[in-house]
């Protein structure tokens, strides 16, 4: 527990001392920033719940239109929208689990990822709801405390708040009594259950609270775009880039995510100039080498190791 | 009168681009019964048919059709490949792993292309690309109707392939039970292999038959082919070839239907929302047998 | 006060098999209610009905004075029916003593109290020991105590052992009837399921034979052990 606290105070002082150091990119910032804590998110129902869903676009979507929308049409301040999206987030996420939680295993992925393409379908079309596939621009936000919203600067501030937000969460969870339910359920849920676990309920908070998290960050995203297009906010790819970082960093580790979203942005960041916008090409490659080599991740496979070792070291002292 | 003719219309096509999708789906249902193994990676290997047919049109200008002597060949070989390398080693883990190892070859599959390609469609214009067979009012598009010969013939050759060799015995009874297959001397491993080369070469046969009527676009179009496979093959009963014929002609049905008489622009969702309703309230498929599972 | 356990009528059905035939019982508070019949009996069937596992056809269930029929298996557990499984399946990643800690959570919410009750359950099965190795890693014998730990974690009222015995070396089999009867003197109730007829004779007061899905007869050790029908049950199958 210390030890967390303790790396989350680093996190957070690296995050401050990041825009004077890298000055020039901000962008990436706020992209490592977005996705560790969408990994983290995703991870609370995909890593600590054992769910993987591949529809966590359809979140990040939500936000980002919630606050486009709400700017644009509403002249609604973003913290505003971003609590409307919360809630909408939640609730479609209920909807969502109750509806497919009883799919185990891969048949559960699948049915997120016809759920979220259905959902991108709409987006794309209901012009009334989005503006349509043309997209929305973003032409107005408010100035609180005469701080520029539509500076990267300021978005990046946003985003680092975020994913500390989402690790704090996730830390606290590790040690709560809904963390290890969670586990329970992932590990075997007739034994959850023989532990008076509900396992459907467990899940469903694990969707909600995984959905409304996710969805803070795509309002961030949604700033930070300012132009936003349904094909490419609630694309599949999305989807499985936030899965990936997770699956690739640990499933059901507090600091996998944040170490997938660290090594997946920067080496797309390094493969630019080479692979131009094949840059998924690097999630293909280390998705399959964790696969055959890091079963639990990267971060997995260290903890497994030292879990091991500090029991061997106090059982020899 | 016209009502009737766009009727016949739109049964016929939704019973050609039915045969497509059976084509596509009967290699995935093929790995799902043997391996268990839902295989995302599925339609990038049609794309990859495509691409073949693609590259030997515009560097020696052969026909479509005359590319599968490269793709057949090619297609199994690599799958045979694939198999051993990512599959085989993670066999006995959780089936979502096997999931997100074929989702790492479809990124991979995807991206290489679009490396190699570039971003833009690619088609193979032929010159019977737009006649048009008349029946009456109701017109059958050739390359639909090539398309659909050539998954009956696949299909028919898979049949007398499963049911009257020794090879395709030892096939059902790995599918049927694999520890029981092993018992009675059977190389389950080798079987594994063999299928999913099976499974990848019908994949790029599917392709190939499909790019004189489609565009391919390297990471798009993938994705897509995929789910629609998906669904053909939950629609039609996980692991069952004839099945799979039934959910694309299904697949076919539903989405031009639902094009013609709800609304174009959801096209897609109907096969989506179908899929949906099947797994989650008959997930045995519409023509499977109903099976108790504890 | 009421029977600990109560049930009546029960039957399961697989397809068309009837695994479990309209078969009642009762356990007394403190009592234990040994469970016996040759494999494929559907001992374990009916065992897993009245902790909720098993969907029944037919029957009734009553725990104390609360009648769980139609209550799903978490509900039973916050009820107070703490059971073991026959393939003991640890939270393999997890360690031993978080392993207990998500029993230990049903009833105590607080980390800190939660930590203590299970580090006791360890003790009680004496396991306190590798509290901190991946649960995984433990042999079988080892795996049978921490899955009575967990178990006893949500203290429970009635403890439902689903062969606890089986595959045990005979040291390891002797520390085992010796924590049962501890548990049971402690004032649990105890159902078990077991095939080692000696383990059953020894702590039971109550005996049910099961064959076939049918209750062929009842008693006390000794009358069960006596009984035709039952030595031919046995015999006839091994």
């Amino acid at each position: 527990m210390i030890r967390h606290l303790i790396g989350l105070l680093v996190l957070l002082v690296a995050g401050l001392v990041y825009p004077w150091i890298f000055p020039s990119a901000l962008t990436v910032g706020v992209t490592i920033l977005l996705f560790a804590g969408w990994a983290t998110a995703w991870d609370i129902l995909g890593g600590w719940a054992g769910q993987v869903s591949l529809g966590h676009a359809s979140f990040v979507g939500i936000g980002a239109y919630f606050v486009a929308i709400g700017a644009t049409e509403y002249a609604l301040a973003p913290w505003w929208s971003i609590l409307m999206a919360i809630a909408v987030a939640a609730l479609l996420s209920l909807a969502w689990g109750r509806l497919t939680f009883k799919l185990h295993g891969p048949y559960f992925t699948l049915s997120t990822i016809a759920i979220a393409e259905i959902l991108r379908l709409i987006a794309i079309n209901e012009d009334w709801l989005t503006g349509g596939a043309t997209g929305v621009f973003i032409d107005w936000m408010p100035t609180p405390f005469g701080i520029d919203l539509f500076a990267r600067e300021a978005q990046y501030y946003l985003a680092l708040v975020f994913a500390v937000g989402v690790m704090a969460t996730i830390i606290w969870i590790s040690r709560s009594r809904f963390g290890y339910q969670l586990r329970a359920v992932r590990e075997d849920e007739n034994s959850a259950m023989a532990a008076g676990i509900d396992p459907t309920r467990t899940k469903l908070k694990a969707f909600m609270l995984s959905a409304s998290l996710t969805a803070v960050g795509g309002g961030i995203y949604g700033m930070m775009l300012s132009f936003l297009e349904p094909h490419i906010l609630f694309y599949l790819l999305l989807s499985v880039q936030i899965a990936l970082t997770g699956i690739i960093g640990g499933r059901g580790t507090i600091w996998g995510p944040l170490v997938g979203a660290v090594l997946l942005v920067s080496a797309g960041e390094i493969f630019r100039t080479s692979f131009a916008e094949a840059n998924l090409l690097i999630y293909g490659i280390l998705i399959l080498l964790v696969i055959l080599f890091l079963p639990s991740g990267i971060i997995g496979e260290f903890n497994r190791r030292l879990t091991r070792r500090l029991y061997a070291r106090r059982a020899q002292g | 009168m016209a009502e009737l003719v766009s009727l016949l219309q739109n049964l016929s096509n939704g019973l050609l681009i039915g045969g497509v999708y059976a084509m596509i789906g009967v290699g995935l249902t093929l790995i799902f019964g043997v391996m268990r193994t839902i295989n995302f990676a599925h339609g990038d290997f049609v794309v990859m048919g495509m691409y073949t047919a693609f590259v030997f049109n515009m560097i020696l200008g052969w026909d479509p059709y005359f590319s599968l002597l490269v793709a057949l060949p090619a297609g199994f070989l690599m799958g045979v490949l694939l198999e051993r390398v990512v599959l085989a080693p993670i066999v006995d883990k959780p089936h979502e792993t096997s999931l997100l190892a074929t989702l790492g070859i479809s990124l991979i599959i995807g991206n290489a292309l679009l490396l190699i390609f570039g971003g833009e469609s690619k088609s193979v214009h032929v010159d019977y690309a737009s006649m048009a067979l008349s029946l009456g009012e109701v017109k059958i598009s050739v390359i639909l109707l090539i398309a659909g010969g050539v998954t009956a013939l696949v299909i028919g050759g898979l049949y007398l392939l499963l049911h009257y060799t020794e090879f395709g015995r030892s096939i059902r009874a790995t599918a049927e039970n694999r520890l029981g297959a092993e018992l009675v001397g059977i190389n389950t491993r080798r079987i594994q292999g063999a299928v999913f080369g099976l499974g990848m070469m019908l994949a790029m046969t599917a392709g190939v038959a499909l790019i004189p009527l489609l565009f391919a676009t390297p990471t798009a179009t993938g994705p897509i082919l995929t789910l629609k496979a998906f669904v053909v093959i939950v629609l039609g009963g996980l692991g069952r070839v004839g099945a799979a014929v039934a959910g694309g002609l299904v697949l076919g049905m539903v989405e031009v239907m639902g094009a013609a008489y709800i609304a174009s622009a959801y096209r897609d969702a109907y096969g989506l929302l179908f899929f949906l309703i099947i797994l989650l309230f008959k997930p045995e498929g519409l023509f499977g047998r109903s099976v108790k599972r504890v | 006060m009421p029977d600990a356990l109560k049930a009546e009528g029960i039957t399961v059905r697989f397809g068309g098999v009837v695994a479990v035939d309209n078969v009642s019982l009762s356990l007394q508070p403190k009592g234990i209610l040994g469970l016996i019949g040759p494999n494929g009996a559907g001992k374990t069937t009916l065992f897993n009905a009245v902790t909720g596992f098993v969907p029944m056809d037919s029957g009734k269930v009553r725990f104390f004075d609360r009648d769980v029929s139609s209550e799903p298996p978490y509900k039973r557990a916050q009820a107070g029916m703490g059971r073991t499984f026959q393939t003991e399946r640890p939270f393999e990643e997890l360690t031993v003593l978080e392993n207990v800690l998500v029993s230990a959570f049903l009833k105590e919410p607080r980390r800190k109290d939660a930590e203590k009750l299970a580090m006791e359950m360890l003790k009680r099965v004496e396991l306190d020991d590798r509290y901190d190795q991946p649960a995984g890693d433990l042999n079988l014998a080892r795996r049978r105590r921490l899955e009575l730990a967990k178990a006893l974690a949500i203290q429970p009222r009635v403890l439902f052992l689903d062969e606890v015995m089986a595959g045990l070396n005979p040291p390891a089999l002797r520390e085992m009837i010796g924590l049962v009867r501890r548990l049971s003197q402690e004032g649990l109730a105890i159902l078990m399921v077991e095939h080692i007829m000696e383990a059953i004779i020894e702590l039971s007061d109550h005996v049910i034979v099961l064959a076939s899905g049918q209750k062929i007869a009842e008693g006390t050790p000794q009358e069960v052990t006596s009984n035709t029908q039952v030595i031919e049950a046995y015999l006839g199958t091994e």
